[in-house]
Formats: structure tokens, sequence, C-alpha cells
């Protein structure tokens, strides 16, 4: 309207003043969407990414300068570092493989019509609706053997020598995020798969038995070759998630004992949130940022691979 | 290739029975087709026969031996899907080797099954490409390629032209009818058209309601459809049928239709006077012009072959298909006569009436 009226008032300016209100329509159309993307999304990261180059501690006050490349190198010989990224390696393929597997079988499972099925499905994907800071608490006193069972029984089945809390042992610790996260993830699996489970024709099944298929042939010549894109992409994304998944280790075990459950995630939100050292929490997270960057990578061109064959 | 034998056969699916104890002998060699309207249990007889669905009673028996529990595998049938059920992942040629591979047949033998089959069924070009690269006729093809790789005892097809266009149904019709007379193999093939029963069948069983409603060669249910439904359900138009009255008369026997008028009937019937019958005609064998019954036109359908008259006799609509294309136009009228040795008789259960 502004824009008319001037118009109107000086016919020489009219011009030029279309001429701009024209060019930056399209920019002015498109600017609260970019604006709010920037200062949402570009303008932490862009700030997170520069703590990694300057030396940042909330108890320090006289913190704050440029150091260059200092975090990098102290990270190089952090041995904790070293350890936490062989952690998460552990971590994340004991966690997705035991998930997949038993989410496959579920999903097999459900697959087939029984009494009860309907329940039942809702009943198995009944974790992945728990918060996984309760699902970490819950896990934790189960393995207390003071308030939990689990040691005990473990101790009768002669799994543990003593009823023991396996989360203070050094060498099992990591055994119980990685069992809560199981137990909390399966669902994940259960649901895609079932659902690519049921999207094969059922006809293909009949033809196979009637060429002389047995269910393993079955299993192996049809459910294997129309689920491979499911597993390949949900496995791939569940990597990149669970890598990143402090929430459960942190509540159960906060990283110990010595630092054996200790995983990269967790120990950025150590440095940050406990040593309150910004930037060297933030140095890691750039580190992890780039493998994961790299991660993706893969994942985006196997999926066009995959889709291509098709 | 072997003979079948169907043997009172019961499906029920919980208290629902679907199938009301169906018998059929099927010869070695034969080609059968069970044709009926949509769950008239036709599509659950053959999958029985597969072993694809339980047997609730009766006996299944190929070559003499009972095969009621026997896995689909061991029957040593093929089965052609509606949907082909190809598997994707598999090139044509794999596709088509899958049954003999999974037997552990040797090399050699399964590459020249698979050419052979390939050959003759124009499949050469085609051996190394997926499913999803080849037309509906070719997926068709390769379909029935993975059934006579095997040369099983029997061929079972389920609606396999179903999801083919006109054109195409046709080609393939005539294809499938030369294949099984070059093979020779019993077949039992599953459809709801009509056209696709008369032309392939050696015999046609025509269900309704989970009950077999007449079995024989396609010219004996046109000429002598054994019930009302078979007689409206073979053919296309379909029969008309007209209410009426039977008339013994004096070496002049007749039917007495509701407007009192009579229309003469070829032969005596054992029927009491006055017993309320369905006449039956079809649309091509009613004679239009001359002396005849005053009928009102309604609708002309022309087919190029011929042209479908829908007329109003009596105020009930009757159906004309005549290959004379003297002009009439709705609205006309015309005049329509039934000669006596294409009349039907049924009677009130819709049983056809012999005559005497």
């Amino acid at each position: 309207m502004a824009t008319t009226v001037i118009a109107e008032q000086s016919p020489h300016r009219r011009p030029l003043m279309q001429r701009f209100a024209r060019g930056s329509e399209p920019y002015l159309y498109s600017a609260p969407a970019l604006i709010l993307i920037v200062t949402v999304m570009l303008v932490p990261l862009v700030v997170g990414i520069s703590y990694a180059f300057r030396d940042v501690q909330i108890l320090n006050p006289f913190s704050g300068g440029f150091i260059g490349l200092d975090h990098f190198r102290a990270l190089a010989e952090d041995r904790a570092f070293l350890g936490a990224l062989r952690n998460t390696v552990w971590w994340t393929g004991a966690s997705v493989l035991l998930q997949f597997v038993f989410g496959l079988i579920l999903a097999l499972l459900l697959d087939k019509p029984f009494t009860g099925r309907g329940i039942a499905q809702a009943l198995v994907f009944l974790p992945w609706a728990v918060p996984t800071f309760l699902t970490g608490l819950n896990w934790a006193w189960l393995f207390n053997p003071v308030i939990g069972p689990l040691p005990h029984w473990l101790h009768a089945l002669g799994i543990l020598s003593e009823p023991n809390n396996i989360l203070s042992d050094p060498a099992l610790a990591m055994w119980g995020p990685i069992i809560a996260n199981v137990w909390w993830g399966i669902p994940f699996f259960a649901i895609t798969l079932l659902a690519a489970l049921q999207a094969i024709p059922r006809d293909l099944y009949e033809a196979a038995s009637i060429d002389g298929a047995g269910p393993v042939q079955r299993f192996l010549s049809i459910t294997l070759p129309f689920l491979a894109p499911t597993i390949a992409i949900t496995i791939l994304l569940r990597t990149v998630w669970i890598s990143n998944f402090a929430d459960l280790i942190v509540v159960m075990t906060k990283g110990g004992p010595a630092d054996r459950t200790q995983i990269v995630a967790s120990y950025i939100f150590t440095q940050a949130f406990t040593r309150l050292d910004f930037g060297y929490a933030s140095a890691i997270a750039m580190v992890l940022l780039v493998l994961l960057l790299v991660y993706s990578m893969l994942i985006v061109v196997l999926r066009q691979t995959l889709l291509n064959k098709d | 290739m072997a003979s079948i034998d169907i043997r009172d056969i019961h499906k029920s699916y919980g208290k629902i029975e679907v199938l009301h104890g169906v018998d059929l002998a099927i010869k070695d060699g034969e080609f059968i087709v069970l044709v009926g309207p949509s769950g008239c249990g036709k599509s659950t007889l053959l999958r029985m026969i597969a072993g694809l669905e339980e047997v609730t009673g009766g006996d299944i028996l190929i070559a003499g031996n009972r095969i009621n529990d026997l896995a689909p595998k061991d029957r040593d049938i093929a089965m052609v899907f509606q949907s082909y059920a190809l598997y994707p992942h598999m090139s044509v040629a794999q596709n088509m080797s899958y049954s003999l591979r999974l037997r552990k047949t040797p090399r050699e033998k399964v590459a020249s099954a698979v050419s052979a089959a390939a050959s003759k069924l124009g499949l050469d070009p085609f051996l190394e490409r997926r499913p999803k690269a080849l037309s509906g006729g070719q997926r068709q093809r390769v379909a029935m390629g993975r059934a006579i790789v095997r040369q099983p005892k029997a061929f079972l097809f389920d609606e396999p032209l179903s999801n083919l266009d006109a054109r195409l149904r046709e080609q393939m019709r005539a294809e499938i009818k030369k294949l099984h007379g070059e093979l020779g193999a019993t077949s039992i093939y599953v459809t709801h058209d009509q056209i696709e029963a008369m032309t392939l069948a050696d015999r046609i069983v025509a269900m309704h309601g989970g009950v077999v409603q007449q079995v024989g060669s396609p010219l004996d249910l046109y000429d002598r459809p054994a019930n009302l439904f078979v007689a409206g359900f073979i053919g296309s138009p379909g029969m008309n049928f007209i209410e009426a009255r039977y008339q013994p008369g004096e070496g002049s026997p007749a039917a007495r239709l509701a407007d009192g008028t009579l229309v003469a009937l070829p032969h005596a019937y054992a029927l009491e006077p006055d017993t309320p019958v369905t006449l039956g005609i079809r649309p091509e064998h009613v004679v239009i012009g001359g002396e005849g019954r005053e009928a009102a036109v309604e609708l002309i359908e022309p087919t190029g072959f011929g042209t479908i008259l829908h007329l109003a006799l009596h105020g009930l609509p009757f159906k004309v298909f005549t290959t004379d294309r003297k002009v009439l136009n709705a609205g006309n009228a015309a005049a329509v006569s039934f000669p006596p040795q294409h009349l039907h008789l049924f009677d009130r259960e819709g049983a056809r009436v012999a005559a005497l």
C-alpha cells in the first residue's frame, strides 16, 4: 500500500520503487521462514562451533579467549576420549545388533495370525512409549541387588558368581545400559520390520510353497530380499541415533565405573555440565559431528544405490 | 499328467460353509473350467486342490492317490496366479528355474528346461530381465513358463487373464488353448468370464453358492442349461426369461403369458396343465420382424458385429441380438417372435424341464 501511495505522489520515482518492490518480493515472502531457521538452527551451531576454538570455562571468569586448535591437540592425547570412542563403538554395535535381531524375531512372530494378536502388538510396542530416563532409572533399580531381583536371578542361574550390581563392575557395567537400550529399542525394529513384512504379497509365499520351498527357503528367498532395503536403512539410522544417545548411560552409570561406560556423547555431557568446560566439550562434539556426517553420507549413498537397484 | 478326482468336498470357514459337497472326476489331459460369479467357491476349490486351503471334508485324489494332507510342494502341481506372483528380485530365468533349483535338478537340465519353455512362450529375449521391466502380457507368460518347466501332473489357473486388457486377454486365451493342445496336461482353470470358459474348456463346471450347477461341454451348457442359473450365466447378452403357465393343448403344447397370449412350444412336457413355468430364449434366437408380438424399442447398442436391442415386452425388459442392420431406433416398435426349437422351459424351482 505504502508503495502505491508514494508512487502516486511522485510519478518519476515510480519505476525504481516498483523495481525494488518486485525484486525484493520473493525474499520478503521467504524471510520469516529463513529468519526462523537461521536463528533457531544456524546461530546456535555457529556459536557452538566457535566455542571449540575458544577457552570457555564457566568457573573461570578470565576465560573466553581464542586459543585456536589447542582443544583438538589436547583431545588427540586424551586417553579418556579415546576410551569413550572405543566404548561408543561397542555400545552402538551391541545395542543395534541385539535390537535388530530381537526386533526381527518379534516382527516375524507378530506377522503370523493368532488369537490376541492385537493385544500382543500393543504390548510389544509399549517400551517405545516409556521416557528414556524412566527406562534408565527402572533398569538401574532392577540391577540393584538391594531392591531389584535381577542380580539374584542371574546368580541363581550361575551367570553371576555373586549377586552384585553389574553396573558397579567395570567388566560388566556396559551390559546394563545395553540391556536397557535393547529393551527400549526393540519396538522400533519390530514396528518397521512388521510393516515391511505385511507389505509382502501373500501369493508369493503360496507360489513358493507350490514351487517346493520349505519355511527356511521361503524366508531366505522371499522374506529377506523384501526386507533388505528396510533392514539396511533402519540399521543405519539407528546406528546414528544410538551412538548419540547418552540418556540411559547418564542416568544409569554416569559413565562410570572408571569411565568404563563413558561413550563420546556422555563424555561431552560430563565435560560440559559436570566440569563446566564448554570449550572442550564443543571440540569433542565437533569431532563427533564430523564422524556422524561421514557416516550419514554413507547412508545417503547406500540408499541411492538401493533405490536405483529396483 | 494325471486324472484328478474330487469326492464330496466340503469347505467351511468357522460356521460358514462355502462348499457344499462337490464331486468331480477330471480325466487325464482334460481342460476343465470352473466358472461362476464371485464368491461361488470356485477359487476355494482350486486352492484346496493346490493345497493352499485345508479340506474340511471329502477327498481329493491325483492319479488315484489321496492328497488331502500332502504339502503343496509334494502334490506335483503348478499354479498360475491372477497376480502372477512372480518373484520380483529374480530374473525371468531365475523365476522359471526356481522350482527346479529347489529340487536340486542338475544345472544342464535346468538350463534346457528353461530355454525350452522360454522359446515356447517367446520369452527368449527377456530371460535376464526382472519382472518389473516386463509388460503385463510378458509377466503372464513368465508365470506360465514357471508352471510348465516342471512338467507337473496338473496345471491350476486362478483367473490368470483378469489383469490383462481385453485385446491381450483374447490373445493369451488362444495361446493357453494352443499350449494345452501341445502339452496335453490336465488343467483346471478358474474364471468368472463365461467367454473364457466357453472357448477354453473341454468341460465347464458351472458353480453357484458353493454347489456345482452343471458339468458339461461348452455347447451342452449353452444348448441345454440345466437350470435358470446356468441359462442366465452362460451367453452374452444373457438369456431372456418370461413367466408363463404350461398349456398341454391338443397336440399343440403352448405356454400362456401373463397377458393371456400363447407361445407355441416345440414338444409336450410332463407337466400338469396350468403349471407355472419360466420360458427362456436367448437374445440371438429371437426373430425380429414379420408376424409377432409388439415390443417397444427402448435402447439400441450397436457392437459392430451386430446390435443389441433393449425392448419392453409386455412392460418387461427383454433383449434381442441381431446381425441385421435394419434401422430400428429407440422409440420404434418392433415385432418379435420366438422360434419354438429355441425355447427353454424351467420349472418353478428353476430346473430344466425335459421334453416328454
